[in-house]
């Protein structure tokens, strides 16, 4: 589309989500909130086809109900408290209607089901968007409100949720999809230690959103959409098989790759919280998700498919130019060793 | 320590630096010279850790498996020159690479003090492992096996964190050297016996124990030769390291929790190495022997007697020596029969005599002759189980009646008979693979003149 508009577009997401970030009132939240939804929709549709169409439409409906969710919680809040402030939010039913509405706007199970079906539905690089910087407004919401949280029910929805990112992505070879059920994995990862400490769910939010950055970058780079068309890469650039093994072993949350630096952080939060078997499920569940990555790396990069560039040769076009490729592999494997640099954030 | 690890860390900036004719050259004689830097760590001056700084030390324990995995690499670096002869020059050196790192986290997994430190740097092993398994084995089973092998140890090692860091909220650190001083008795009560439970199964599986060592013998057969070298040596020894140290926190649950695991171990052990006699595969009957000998260390590090402990070091040592030996023997095989099936390559003594001076020492250690290590350390095994409990000397002898049955039945396939008439065209051994086999079987036979080095932190 049109450069002009398209960055207008884009900035109006970006300010959306800063809207909802840095306000005070509950009322600019929820305008954020739409400004950020209205804003997207364009960017979804970029090739305008009936999939992208329908993707569209999925995300609008999911996100304009959680809106609505989320405005009726406001007003309850109002009515208790009688102020628009932006705090703990003190009435319990109100509070459970907001965990609701965030949980939609995040993709948390039971409200999971249109994160696969959206990403799959656009292009890689709106999936990027979709997938990483949507996160960012609801869950800087529910790091303001974690006091007053239901604990039930934030720790059900995240540890279903880790259960759902694990099984669902057991049965899929569209890559999109795999990257849409990771998200629900990790972002059950996040929810469940909010209550206890809320900065390590910021943490988990910047590593993740490192690695998904990264692995997106790397899908973009080889144009692969499928596994099929990825296991093509040790052909063409063999440099991103390697790079793509890296991120995903650190995706799966194994030592020393930085990605095992959130999961212990978190297991040790949730334990000195006297919590041990939720820590030991999330953890064992964790491994689903290593599963579908481990079998992504070996057809990627672990065995070399046999098939030449002679027959199923892509169109060879300019090379992408990748921004920040370099520094993002470097952070999303090596950051482990700084782990005693969290202590800056007491 | 870092006088061992950065030099083994620089090797990775050596092998791709290196020209194409000297990156064998380079990485074999660096190594070597790194491995004889760590020797000096044998000198124990006390039956106290040496300590080198807060985040490293060495102990009687340590010493001699850091010497081991140091003297391992340039080993492994040898054995590996003929399967990669072929590939191109960056593969060889990504294969390098890996070896190294594998090392370093073996180092410092060897010397760690913090107990955190050890679980990332022991998870942290899988990954190379898992790479030279799955990217450089031969078969398509390779893909199963490597499979297998991280899940079954992730699996294990997960509750093995929470386990960890519920013990530092109890006890305020997890510095190993502080601990050994204030130990306490752990409470007697549900929660402390899954503790136990989460504590051990990470060692466990690595062991493997019996019912836990379906991803061995497919990791060691899948596996190429420095795979299996290592896997063998070294891997398998960071359980039995893993576990004599953490029992020392784990009393006085250890005392009732040990029976089912040394039930198991018991049986296992006689179960495997009666498999042993019905292997088809080569390099499948050797990985079973290693679950044999692994048992017998289980049932030694469970028993918690200072004799008992001091044959469990000294069968680590030697097992290690002696199953990498007889790996490397196989591959001698593999290499010329491209068949891993003993009874395709039979009557080798009459082609090549050296080599079978090299099997039949192999052999002769695996099956615990007198006076090498490995029967200093199955006799201080069987001694001390027999003072535990009368009856196991009765599975401890069937059990040292089929190693031997099978080590000599091994040999036996092997060597002696009539050749099979389509070996007479293989090449004669390399120089490379004699030197191999006598800097395996070196040490083994130098240790059994001064084994104390090797018996551990309760000789006195």
């Amino acid at each position: 589309m049109n450069p002009l508009i398209f960055t207008t577009i884009l900035m109006t997401v970006l300010l959306g989500t800063m809207i909802v970030m840095m306000s005070s009132h509950w009322l600019m939240i929820w305008i954020g909130f739409e400004m950020n939804l209205l804003a997207i929709i364009p960017i979804l549709m970029k090739k305008y086809n009936p999939r992208t169409m329908e993707a569209s439409t999925k995300y609008f409906l999911t996100q304009a109900t959680a809106s609505m969710l989320l405005m009726m919680a406001i007003i309850i809040n109002l009515m208790h408290s009688g102020q628009w402030t932006i705090t703990k939010v003190f009435n319990p039913t109100a509070s459970i209607i907001m965990t609701s509405a965030l949980a939609m706007k995040l993709g948390l199970t039971p409200f999971h089901f249109w994160v696969p079906e959206v990403t799959q539905g656009i292009s890689l690089t709106s999936g990027l968007i979709l997938l990483t910087w949507q996160k960012l407004a609801p869950m800087s919401i529910l790091y303001q409100i974690s006091p007053s949280i239901n604990l039930n029910i934030l720790l059900t929805m995240a540890v279903l949720s880790i259960l759902v990112g694990g099984w669902g992505g057991l049965n899929q070879t569209q890559l999109r999809k795999i990257m849409a059920y990771s998200s629900i994995a990790h972002m059950g990862w996040m929810t469940a230690v909010l209550v206890y400490n809320p900065t390590l769910t910021m943490l988990n939010m910047l590593i993740y959103i490192m690695m998904t950055l990264t692995m997106f970058m790397l899908f973009i780079h080889s144009s692969s959409t499928t596994t099929l068309s990825l296991s093509h890469t040790w052909n063409k650039t063999p440099l991103i098989t390697t790079l793509i093994l890296i991120t995903l072993l650190s995706m799966g949350g194994l030592p020393p790759l930085s990605g095992f630096m959130p999961k212990w952080m978190i297991i040790q939060e949730l334990t000195k919280n006297s919590s041990i078997i939720l820590p030991t499920l999330m953890a064992i569940m964790a491994l689903l998700n290593l599963y579908f990555y481990m079998r992504l790396t070996y057809s990627t990069s672990l065995t070399m498919f046999p098939s030449t560039n002679n027959m199923k040769m892509k169109w060879q076009f300019e090379t992408k130019r990748i921004t920040l490729l370099p520094p993002l592999i470097v952070m999303s494997s090596l950051l482990l060793p700084l782990t005693p640099m969290l202590s800056i954030l007491d | 320590m870092l006088k061992i690890i950065i030099p083994t860390i620089m090797l990775m900036p050596l092998t791709w630096l290196s020209k194409k004719n000297m990156i064998w050259i380079n990485t074999t004689t660096y190594s070597l010279l790194i491995s004889l830097i760590s020797l000096s760590l044998l000198n124990q001056p006390s039956n106290n850790s040496l300590n080198f700084s807060l985040m490293f030390f060495s102990d009687p324990l340590s010493a001699p498996l850091l010497v081991l995995t140091t003297w391992l690499l340039p080993l492994m670096l040898m054995a590996s020159q003929h399967h990669l002869s072929k590939e191109p020059l960056i593969r060889k050196k990504l294969y390098i690479t890996m070896l190294t790192m594998l090392q370093t986290f073996l180092i410092m997994t060897f010397t760690a003090t913090e107990l955190i430190s050890f679980y990332i740097l022991f998870e942290a092993t899988l990954v190379p492992t898992l790479i030279i398994i799955t990217r450089w084995g031969n078969q398509t089973e390779r893909l199963n096996a490597g499979l297998y092998f991280l899940f079954y140890t992730l699996m294990g090692s997960l509750p093995l964190l929470v386990a960890l860091i519920s013990i530092q909220n109890l006890t305020g650190s997890l510095n190993f050297l502080l601990i050994q001083y204030w130990n306490q008795a752990l409470p007697d009560s549900w929660s402390n016996i899954f503790l136990w439970l989460a504590c051990m199964m990470a060692f466990m599986v690595k062991m493997p124990l019996y019912g836990l060592h379906l991803w061995l013998p497919k990791a060691h057969v899948e596996a190429p030769i420095a795979g299996s070298m290592v896997l063998a040596a070294i891997l398998l020894k960071l359980g039995g390291y893993g576990m004599l140290r953490i029992t020392t926190m784990l009393n006085p649950q250890t005392s009732f929790m040990a029976y089912p695991f040394l039930m198991l171990s018991l049986w296992g052990m006689i179960m495997t190495s009666s498999i042993c006699l019905r292997q088809t595969d080569l390099k499948s009957l050797i990985a079973y022997s290693s679950v044999s000998h692994m048992a017998l260390v289980i049932v030694a590090v469970l028993i918690q007697t200072p004799w008992s402990y001091m044959g469990a070091t000294a069968l680590m040592i030697a097992h290690g020596l002696t199953s990498s030996m007889l790996f490397c023997l196989a591959n001698s095989n593999y290499e010329r029969t491209h068949s891993r099936t003993m009874i395709l390559a039979r009557g080798l003594q009459t082609l090549l005599p050296l080599m079978a001076a090299w099997w039949l020492l192999a052999s002769l250690t695996n099956l615990a002759l007198p006076p090498s290590i490995n029967l200093i350390g199955e006799l201080f095994v069987v001694m001390s189980s027999f003072s535990w409990s009368n009856i196991t000397i009765i599975l401890m002898g069937a059990n040292i009646t089929i190693t031997a049955l099978y080590s000599l039945y091994m040999l036996i396939t092997t060597q002696r008979g009539k050749y099979t008439h389509h070996i007479n065209s293989i090449k004669p051994s390399f120089t490379r693979e004699n030197a191999l086999m006598a800097l395996h079987m070196t040490p083994l036979l130098l240790l059994s003149l001064n084994p104390k080095i090797i018996l551990g932190f309760t000789y006195c």
